[in-house]
């Protein structure tokens, strides 16, 4: 029974849950509910790690705007005079007042609507209404935006951290970084948004989303059973469980549908038309790479916290389309423990033409978005599993929830040691590692101290 | 008939066909809704919203969507719906559309183009506090073989992120 003595620091007794039950796939329920872990996620998780923002195509000009969150928190991510991208919290330095009114937008300046002090797209003061009186010989460079403490980007894929502590964007992406190559790198050209992001909010913990995209493919024979009946997804649920799971890096985690044999027919690229898939080269990634991006069906993953990515065949409309190349990436925003808003874009490859964009983002609306047969059945279960987690039930019966499969002698998933890529790689994706080692990061980011970072390659593990 | 006369008919006309549809759809018959009520021509959208400043408009964002339907798709969401395994909608949400504002307007083509703001009140299972959608409908309903079937909808929501847990519903 659980010791009800200590009720203050409740974040600490569930995190030491997780300690003692990641290693036999035992997590405690009350990860996806509870109010202190979901404070200390803020400062932990939110607070330290990279997160994404925005991809480079949606602000291509100079001046050019969007708003976005780093946790709960609003940033500008904006592209200055000299092309240069800068993250802004969304404050004021005099008071605090939000200077950033609208989702997007091009501007020369910042003015904040309470005494007008204004700022140019670095961040830098540049003025306030009667200067002299209100503010001559006070420092202007001083009184800037407050900024992200450090972005970076790869692959037009915008990141901030606001630890100043924090590695580099490639030392914490780690392993990841190989993989993210092979699904955006695929040619030259590389890939820019389809329009802006889809926003909604449901009822659920942010880290069902990231549990879900780190390699949840077991569900979709029971959850997405419909997207078979209507066509959907060309691959069936067996054979698309054949592929690799891998923990890229500590807390990044993936997963790949592939064939057994290498000449298996069915979809090569996820699904890329074949006029686009010839365009894909060996130019700006590896040979090995290649061939990985074109074994795989399907491609899912997370980067560590909330920013996950997937690529594979669907349609829409399968009567009339067939299957192609879908790829989205979304964030799973925290508003609170119960409460998570979903950003959802559609990307695809610049060097496609107008139709195929078109084809890809149709079957993509029809699938994965708030509205697609896909997707419209997931949040139903996790919205049902912060309920569970905020249950004072699981608290008093120190409710476990199950991560054991692909463990020793469990299933048929089994680790291989002939993968081409980095990172730890198991065959068959009956498993369930990926989620693990997206729990055992977490668990180091949540215990660890201001400045500390856990292991971000598994050697140093 | 006076021209007084036929914007009467027309109006009355109408607003029985689109609370007809609402009936449809609130009682769950998304079949019927599909075959006797809409073209096999459709084009329903929902578009999508941001906040932008008053200069740069409502905030639509040109050829983005929260959905972009024609009738296969539709097809395909109703036949989703009527699988053994559409968790999203069984148990199913109750959903009722209240329909007002209706305002046709008859086209020299003889389509007519109709306004109607529609307000959604959804709750699934035992929800107190409902899921509410309100927005305004644009669309063009045209008669085929003299029968009025919905040729174009566009569903402009007063919302940028939307707060229901999907789109399985029909507006
Ligand atoms: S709060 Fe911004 S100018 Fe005063
Ligand atoms: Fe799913």
């Amino acid at each position: 029974m659980t010791n009800f003595t200590n009720r203050t620091d409740n974040s600490e007794r569930i995190l030491d849950q997780l300690e003692a039950g990641l290693p036999v796939g035992e997590l405690p329920a009350s990860l996806y509910g509870s109010k202190e872990i979901y404070e200390r996620e803020k400062r932990n998780v939110f607070g330290r790690c990279w997160v994404f923002l925005a991809h480079e195509s949606e602000i291509p000009a100079k001046g050019d705007y969007v708003l976005r969150k780093v946790g709960e928190d609003n940033f500008v991510v904006v592209r200055d005079e000299q092309g240069e991208i800068n993250v802004l919290f969304d404050a004021c330095r005099h008071r605090g007042v939000q200077i950033c009114r609208a989702d997007s937008g091009n501007t020369s300046h910042f003015r904040c609507p309470y005494h007008g002090w204004t700022y140019d797209t670095k961040g830098n003061l540049i003025g306030a209404p009667l200067w002299k009186n209100a503010f001559g010989g006070m420092d202007k460079s001083s009184n800037g935006l407050a900024g992200a403490a450090k972005v970076g980007s790869k692959h037009g894929l915008i990141f901030a951290t606001l630890d100043p502590t924090a590695p580099s964007l490639d030392d914490y992406l780690g392993g990841m970084g190989w993989y993210l190559d092979l699904v955006f790198g695929l040619n030259e050209h590389g890939v820019e948004v389809l329009g802006a992001p889809q926003r909604f909010v449901i009822d659920a913990n942010w880290k069902s989303g990231a549990d879900n995209f780190s390699g949840d493919d077991y569900h979709l024979g029971t959850l997405h059973k419909s997207v078979w009946e209507i066509g959907a997804f060309p691959v069936s649920f067996q054979d698309n469980m054949m592929g690799y799971h891998i923990q890229a890096s500590p807390g990044h985690s993936l997963s790949f549908s592939m064939a057994p044999n290498d000449d298996e027919p069915g979809p090569k690229f996820f699904g890329y038309p074949e006029r686009v898939a010839e365009t894909f080269t060996s130019e700006r990634i590896s040979e090995d790479q290649l061939n990985v991006a074109r074994r795989s069906r399907v491609f899912v993953g997370n980067v560590f916290p909330n920013f996950s990515i997937l690529a594979l065949p669907m349609t829409e409309d399968g009567a009339n389309f067939p299957p192609t190349a879908v790829l989205t990436i979304r964030t799973w925003q925290p508003v609170s423990e119960g409460k998570v808003e979903i950003w959802n874009w559609f990307c695809a490859y610049k060097n496609m033409t107008e139709e195929e964009k078109q084809r890809s983002y149709r079957a993509g609306l029809g699938t994965f978005s708030m509205g697609g047969s896909f997707e419209m059945d997931d949040t139903e279960p996790w919205i049902t599993v912060a309920r569970t987690g905020r249950s004072t039930a699981a608290e008093v019966l120190d409710f476990k929830l199950n991560y054991q499969m692909g463990m020793p002698g469990i299933g048929i998933g089994h680790p291989v040691d002939d993968w081409a890529g980095p990172g730890k790689a198991f065959w068959t994706r009956y498993e369930e590692g990926v989620q693990r080692n997206l729990f055992k990061f977490y668990l180091g980011m949540m215990k660890a101290e201001p400045g500390q970072w856990p292991a971000l390659t598994f050697d140093e593990d | 008939m006076s021209t007084q006369e036929s914007v009467v008919n027309l109006r009355a006309e109408i607003k029985e066909w689109l609370f007809r549809e609402a009936e449809l759809l609130d009682d769950g018959l998304e079949r019927t809704w599909l075959e006797d009520m809409v073209s096999r021509d459709i084009v329903y959208q929902l578009p999508l919203r941001q906040t932008v400043e008053r200069a740069r408009g409502a905030g639509w964002v040109e050829g983005t969507f929260h959905l972009d339907e024609r009738y296969g798709s539709l097809n395909s969401r109703v036949a989703r719906n009527e699988s053994a395994y559409a968790w999203a909608e069984d148990p199913p949400s109750r959903i009722r559309h209240f329909v007002t504002n209706v305002r046709p307007v008859a086209n020299d083509d003889g389509t007519v183009s109709v306004r109607s703001n529609l307000l959604i009140y959804r709750t699934r299972q035992d929800n107190v506090v409902p899921q509410l959608l309100s927005g305004e409908r644009h669309d063009v309903l045209r008669r085929e073989d003299g029968v009025l079937r919905l040729l174009e909808r566009r569903i402009l929501l007063d919302m940028t992120a939307i707060g229901t847990h999907n789109l399985s519903i029909f507006f």
